[in-house]
């Protein structure tokens, strides 16, 4: 086998591994100044509020084509997950009164496991 | 400097260029592969459904064990992330693990915010949402006690329940990389710096901090790491191994989700501007949540690579907190492996189960 030293496939990945590291230290050291904050917040707060026209202007266009916007589906994606939810909450009603239904007296986790257990003693094998 | 040529051994080199032609074209074909298929099919613990409400979800893990113990677990997942990373796939499955280690196991999850929830605040967070969870986690196990895990600002909101509700029902608090310190957050600190991060205008202009913005604040502390990461994909595409833990973590990783517009308000004014929580003036919705009056016995497990919340940020949490049997433990690795990486299976879930067992009884 070649010397690690001079494997190409081990040069490559350290100076990948190097390169990654300078750069994130030199970035990060650029980005901890108040003029990068303040320039990133410039650049963001304009995007934000370029972004808000955007939408708006998009969706008196779609009513316009008489086209759903994307409020609309995400409304009927909420309605459906208002469904899946519910559903979810009768199925879990269920569970709970068929586990209820198998305990002698009504109660709890009668079809689950006791809760007896005890921590392993030191040097037990778990 | 070395000689190359001298040291480099020439009887190995046709046998090099053999297994590199046979990795190219091992890349080229699962190349292939990896485009057109998806990764593997991720938190396929079976649970159910216990509460939806929203952008909640609390879940309760089907027990495997034949025993288990008394005190069930209530895990409360950082609210920018989904808590599959807590269940990947089986054998990398923190929650398979407590499973299989005899713990009930329930989980707070979060599904993206929706528009009409941008006013969600703190304290639906902290005085609604857990102990409505701990309420149907105390009626479904029939036990009064919980110990609470949370991850990352899951921690963050753990530690705010506990200090507010310091008379019970939480008999044990175990937080993961938790920060208090958030002036030691230094690029988060920069990135929000109060003389130019106007954040009422954002919340005021788009309700709930998008996804993008939240991914985009996280690369940007490791910026280099993305591309070198697709770089290391395709030196390791013929690794199905390899392969598969890089979906995992990056459909984790960029599974990020948007902040209730509020909630992120009250994030950046109070512990981000004013580190409220590190200086003891945290209160939510009126109530004073001082992290001293925790007294419950806590486990705080911190990543000593962590970029995303560095030690110094959470270091201060086991000297403030008002419990006598407390233990920070630090562990090899970064912010997610801690809990969810190889680093993990074989250091953090082992100590937690040995701290955990013999508090849950």
């Amino acid at each position: 086998m070649a010397d690690k030293g001079n494997d190409p496939a081990v040069i490559w990945q350290t100076m990948i591994g190097e390169m990654e590291k300078g750069f994130n230290s030199f970035a990060n050291q650029a980005m901890a100044s108040p003029e990068f904050s303040k320039v990133m917040n410039q650049v963001g707060g304009v995007s934000a509020g370029a972004q808000k026209q955007l939408g708006e202007l998009m969706e008196k266009y779609l009513v316009s084509m008489n086209l759903p916007s994307r409020a609309q589906m995400v409304g009927m994606a909420e309605r459906i997950q208002g469904i899946e939810g519910q559903l979810n909450e009768i199925k879990a009603m269920l569970h709970q009164i068929h586990h209820n239904s198998l305990a002698p007296e009504g109660g709890y986790g009668a079809a689950r496991p006791p809760r007896t257990k005890r921590p392993p003693s030191e040097g037990e094998q778990k | 400097m070395n000689a190359p040529a001298a040291a480099l051994d020439l009887a190995s080199i046709p046998e090099r260029i053999q297994s590199e032609v046979q990795r190219a074209i091992q890349r080229s074909i699962k190349g292939v592969e990896y485009i057109s298929s998806s990764g593997p099919a991720l938190g396929s613990t079976p649970k159910d459904v216990l509460l939806s409400r929203g952008t909640l979800n609390l879940y309760h893990y089907r027990p495997i064990a034949d025993e288990i113990y008394r005190v069930p677990i209530l895990i409360v997942m950082a609210t920018t992330n989904r808590g599959y990373i807590l269940d990947m796939v089986p054998g990398q499955s923190f929650i398979e693990f407590l499973l299989k280690r005899g713990y009930d196991v329930y989980m707070m999850d979060w599904t993206a915010p929706k528009p009409e929830e941008k006013s969600l605040r703190m304290e639906d967070y902290v005085l609604d949402f857990i102990p409505d969870c701990v309420r149907r986690v105390q009626q479904d196990s029939g036990e009064t006690d919980v110990t609470v895990i949370g991850y990352c600002f899951g921690g963050v909101l753990s530690l705010l329940y506990g200090s507010i509700f310091n008379d019970g029902p939480m008999k044990n608090l175990i937080c993961f990389t938790t920060p208090i310190d958030f002036r030691e957050m230094k690029l988060f600190s920069n990135f929000s710096d109060r003389r130019y991060f106007d954040v009422d205008r954002l919340v005021d202009s788009i309700g709930n901090v998008p996804p993008e913005m939240i991914l985009s604040s996280f690369e940007m502390l490791r910026p280099a790491s993305r591309a070198v990461s697709q770089v290391n994909l395709w030196e390791n595409i013929w690794n199905d191994e390899y392969v598969k833990a890089y979906r995992m973590m990056d459909r984790w990783g960029t599974d990020t989700l948007p902040l209730a517009g509020e909630y992120f308000r009250a994030i950046t004014k109070d512990l981000m501007w004013d580190n409220k929580l590190y200086n003891d003036t945290m209160t939510v919705g009126g109530r004073a949540a001082n992290i001293a009056d925790i007294k419950v016995p806590i486990l705080h497990a911190v990543a000593e690579h962590d970029h995303i919340v560095p030690y110094d940020a959470a270091k201060h949490l086991i000297a403030k907190v008002g419990s006598s049997d407390k233990e920070e433990v630090v562990l090899k690795g970064g912010h997610v492996s801690v809990v969810a990486g190889a680093n993990a299976i074989k250091r953090l879930w082992p100590k937690l189960d040995n701290w955990l067992g013999k508090r849950s009884t």
